[in-house]
């Protein structure tokens, strides 16, 4: 069986070429910065399936003295035949030295046999004085290919195209930042097309590659399914001692566990998008979580996220709500009723249940003190009793998974995460939205799911996903 | 108890518990290489191969089994339940035999009583299928681990064998209390109700309780004769005719009364909640969570797509210490790897003196000879300064280095270079993060020699005159 491919990412310093490895590979620790010599050594990134390599790729440092290079090799070489040798000899000849470091690191996976992956920034005019550098990779002789990336806002990806061309078998273009997935794996796919010996492993790797994105997909769906659960069915509980009772107002005590409720939900939805970006391979959007651009005003409790996630009531009535919410309402207020009846001590209904009707407000959770028991009280806040919250978590989860799906590993910018302006929801198909909502309910109420309804959820988020997606896609 | 089903869920599921912090990249790899192995020696890959190989790896040493300690919990219980049981059957028995010689031992009280042990046999049998655990709170707080979702809903079956496992001891030794009474003393049974009812239904009853047995042991079937002849009264004592042998031939009845209606139902629904727990095990085997994602880590292929190396922290030092410096007023100006072309803006171009190109396409011999022409042109002007015109967006690259030195050597002490990085638009600036890299450039091939300047934005021509003079 033939060795598997490596592609050698070549070319004049700071022109992306970590950025298109750090894409490709999915691996955003790859130090990026606009700053020449950021790559100070060669570093391989092989693509492996259940531990079987099907591609390498290698980042390098750019060229630093092309003209230099190729004059010794000019000097050295007598016909075309021996090119790629004198290449393969200036490297031998120049390990260690200081001055060659930077062409040593980069040539020698090209004379090891790897494929040429020469990068340019096609937001720069083009300029002839690259020709040395583009000479030298010639003369190793392996098979090529010239990727524009872009890197600031200026186009002159057509005098590249023009250019490089006669120094190329392929020439690409590829945002390594904002490149879709797609074209991802349609790089790779002329990755393979430069050698026929490369195309199978480059199908395969192509493949498997698609296959992960919709599994993670799923997956995706499975982590919001469980967050949503979580966060739906909390509440949050206190006991209390009867000296701790007697010591603490009720409004006090109901303050604290609103406080404390709150603060729960809010770090359950950070461990879910810690989680989905895990899942997605991102593992440093976290670490710069302090400079995450959170909306103040665009927290999950706000106004803002209610207008902007929560679904409209009409599409509440459509999700076989509608009914089912005024008899919830006046459940609520029975079962508040009972409990009163028997002598439990309510410390404040927070919120109306039907104002949701009529209000702009989200139907805050109840409050309730149990009754005396072995000496101690038990106060508890939650589960939420609107199932909007669940609506407003769902969307912002699922606006989160969708940045974090289509974000590039080269990505190196704030996540921003603005809000949607439209109801996406509404496209959701009947079934999955009666799932959703049934779902919500069962959780508000804290009974258990069984699997089948558990596993019928996460394929109702899945949708929702698929739907938000396509929204997306047509919205601009 | 040496259940394997059991123990392989409980065993399964911690490993489960203890696989929740772990990475699940990590998890995929260990999972996915068991199945790859497994298919290399062509077997199936399944949970309980799975724990063997987890078990395997961890060696000797590792610890008791995670299941060892539910499972010693539970035989715990379940012996505490048989001794009491035990005892309380003895105790039963001995009160139901309790005779002075002046009453009957009632048949009917024994008769009783027998139902009564067979529908509480029944009740728990029929509380473990429905899953009721009112001594919930008890487990709650006897049990050493905290209740995983695994163990409370194993609970009700092993509760039901715990309780079953009891009352099996509670009418054995109610058996053998009874046959050894029978050996050491007299016992008078008779029978006795308050409801008007002759020797004859009541024969009929006990026949029909007999039926089981009547065949095989016919002395166990009270015949009519005897039942009319045992009833008793108690407001009659005194006055019986009876043979007192009679009152005894009830005990076969007795005794396979017990063993067959209170005995052997406890024995079957012993043994039944035993299937019950292995049937419930491999139910919740199959349909754990984490069977489900492990199956799934073990189908799909493990895809790493180059993650390993992490250098986000070896980021290059951006500190610049260097500032701009004004443009010199000078006349020779180089343009280093064709910037400036097509054409230098006028304030570069106009009324200099020397004008010449460097570093791209030129070749090195061509350097060469620029950085003569320069020396010449310096030794001639009582000019220090040179303009260097660089494509403000290219970085500076070695080939500028090696230039730089080159020309230190060749030009007069004293002289200086002004950098002047141009942008890609000639009428703006270039960006700061460009300018810097040229500053950090200066600063490292020394500043003494080098400083970096930029043309001032749509300014007027600084030096018209001095070109005109020219």
């Amino acid at each position: 069986m033939s060795t598997a491919p490596t592609f050698a990412v070549v070319g004049h310093p700071n022109k992306g070429k970590s950025s298109v490895v750090a894409t490709l590979s999915q691996n955003d620790a790859i130090a990026i910065a606009l700053e020449p010599g950021t790559t100070r050594a060669r570093q391989a990134y092989p693509l492996s399936v259940d531990g079987k390599t099907l591609y390498t790729l290698v980042d390098t440092p750019g060229f630093q003295r092309p003209r230099r290079v190729l004059e010794w090799l000019e000097a050295h070489s007598v016909s075309a035949s021996d090119h790629s040798e004198t290449v393969r000899a200036f490297v031998l000849q120049h390990q260690g030295d200081g001055r060659f470091t930077d062409e040593c690191e980069l040539l020698t996976p090209l004379i090891e046999g790897a494929g040429i992956i020469y990068v340019v920034d096609g937001s720069v005019p083009y300029s002839a004085e690259h020709e040395a550098e583009m000479t030298i990779l010639r003369w190793t002789g392996q098979p090529s290919l010239a990727l524009i990336n872009s890197i600031g806002s200026d186009d002159h990806s057509a005098t590249w195209q023009a250019a490089l061309g006669q120094f190329f078998q392929v020439v690409r273009n590829f945002d390594a930042v904002r490149a879709p997935f797609e074209q991802h794996l349609s790089l790779l796919r002329a990755f393979g097309q430069l050698e026929p010996d490369w195309e199978q492993a480059l199908d395969q790797a192509t493949h498997h590659l698609s296959a992960q994105r919709q599994r993670r997909k799923t997956l995706a769906a499975g982590i919001v399914a469980n967050a949503l659960k979580d966060m739906m069915s909390f509440q949050e509980k206190r006991t209390l001692t009867l000296d701790q009772v007697a010591g603490t107002s009720d409004n006090t005590l109901a303050e604290q566990l609103r406080q404390s409720w709150y603060q729960h939900q809010r770090q359950r939805e950070q461990t879910l998008r810690v989680e989905i970006e895990h899942l997605y391979q991102h593992q440093r959007v976290r670490r710069q979580e302090a400079e995450l651009e959170w909306h103040s005003d665009h927290d999950l409790f706000s106004e803002g996220s209610r207008e902007h996630w929560a679904v409209s009531k009409r599409y509440l009535a459509t999700a076989g709500f509608g009914a089912g919410a005024v008899s919830g309402a006046g459940l609520d207020a029975i079962t508040l009723g009972t409990s009163l009846g028997t002598g439990a001590l309510v410390g404040g209904l927070i919120g109306a249940a039907g104002s949701y009707f009529y209000g702009d407000k989200l139907t805050l959770p109840v409050l309730n003190i149990g009754l005396l028991r072995d000496g101690l009280k038990t106060a508890t806040f939650g589960p939420v009793q609107d199932s909007q919250f669940g609506y407003v978590v769902l969307g912002r989860a699922v606006d989160h998974w969708w940045h974090i799906s289509h974000r590039n590993h080269a990505g190196r910018e704030l996540l921003d995460l603005e809000p949607a302006d439209q109801h996406w929801l509404e496209r959701l198909d009947k079934k999955s939205r009666q799932t959703i909502q049934r779902t919500l309910d069962k959780c508000r109420k804290q009974q258990p799911l069984d699997e089948n309804q558990r596993h019928n959820f996460h394929l109702a988020i899945e949708q929702c996903m698929t739907g938000y997606e396509d929204w997306r896609l047509n919205r601009t | 108890m040496t259940d394997h089903s059991l123990r392989l869920l409980l065993d399964f599921d911690a490993c489960a518990q203890r696989d929740n912090g772990q990475a699940p990249a990590f998890l995929h790899r260990r999972d996915r290489k068991f199945a790859l192995t497994c298919e290399q020696q062509g077997v199936a890959p399944s949970p309980k191969r799975w724990m063997a190989h987890m078990n395997h790896l961890s060696g000797p040493g590792a610890g008791a089994d995670p299941s060892a300690q539910i499972l010693g919990f539970w035989n715990r219980i379940n012996n505490g339940f048989m001794v009491v049981g035990a005892v309380l059957g003895l105790l039963a028995m001995l009160g139901l035999l309790f005779y002075d010689g002046g009453q009957r031992i009632n048949v009917t009280v024994i008769l009783a009583f027998v139902a009564f042990q067979l529908l509480l046999a029944l009740l728990t049998t029929a509380q473990s299928l429905v899953g009721w655990q009112p001594w919930r709170p008890l487990l709650r707080r006897f049990g050493k681990t905290p209740e995983s979702a695994v163990s409370v809903k194993l609970q009700p079956v092993l509760m039901a064998q715990a309780a079953q496992r009891g009352g099996l001891c509670f009418a054995l030794a109610g058996l053998v209390t009874l046959l050894v009474m029978v050996v050491l003393q007299d016992l008078a049974f008779g029978w006795s109700t308050t409801l008007e009812t002759d020797a004859k239904s009541y024969h009929r009853l006990i026949s029909t309780i007999a039926a089981p047995w009547a065949w095989l042991w016919p002395a166990a079937a009270p015949e009519f004769t005897l039942v009319e002849a045992t009833r008793f009264f108690r407001a009659g004592a005194g006055e019986d005719a009876t043979n007192p042998a009679r009152w005894g031939q009830w005990w076969p009845f007795i005794a396979m009364l017990w063993a067959t209606w209170a005995l052997l139902p406890r024995f079957v629904l012993c043994v039944l909640a035993g299937f019950a727990i292995r049937r419930k095990a491999r139910y919740l085997l199959a349909s754990h969570p984490a069977k489900r994602a492990l199956m799934y880590r073990m189908e799909t292929p493990a895809l790493d797509t180059g993650t390993d190396h992490n250098d986000a922290a070896d980021q290059p030092d951006t500190d610049t210490h260097l500032s701009l410096k004004p443009l010199p007023d000078t006349r020779i100006v180089l343009c280093w790897a064709g910037a400036g072309d097509p054409e230098l803006p006028d304030t570069l171009s106009a009324g200099k003196s020397l004008i010449a190109k460097a570093g791209g396409r030129m070749t090195l011999a061509e350097d060469r000879q620029t950085l003569k022409q320069v020396a010449s042109h310096l030794t001639q002007t009582p000019t220090t300064s040179i303009l260097l015109v660089t494509r403000g967006w290219e970085p500076p690259t070695g080939e500028l280095e090696d230039f730089l030195t080159s020309a230190r050597e060749a030009w007069p002490k004293g002289t200086q270079v002004a950098l002047v990085p141009l942008a890609s638009h000639i009428e703006k600036e270039p960006d700061t993060h460009q300018v810097q890299q040229w500053l950090r450039f200066a600063q490292r091939a020394g500043p003494e020699f080098i400083t970096v300047s930029l043309i001032p934005a749509h300014e007027a021509l600084p030096d018209m005159d001095a070109g005109a003079l020219e």
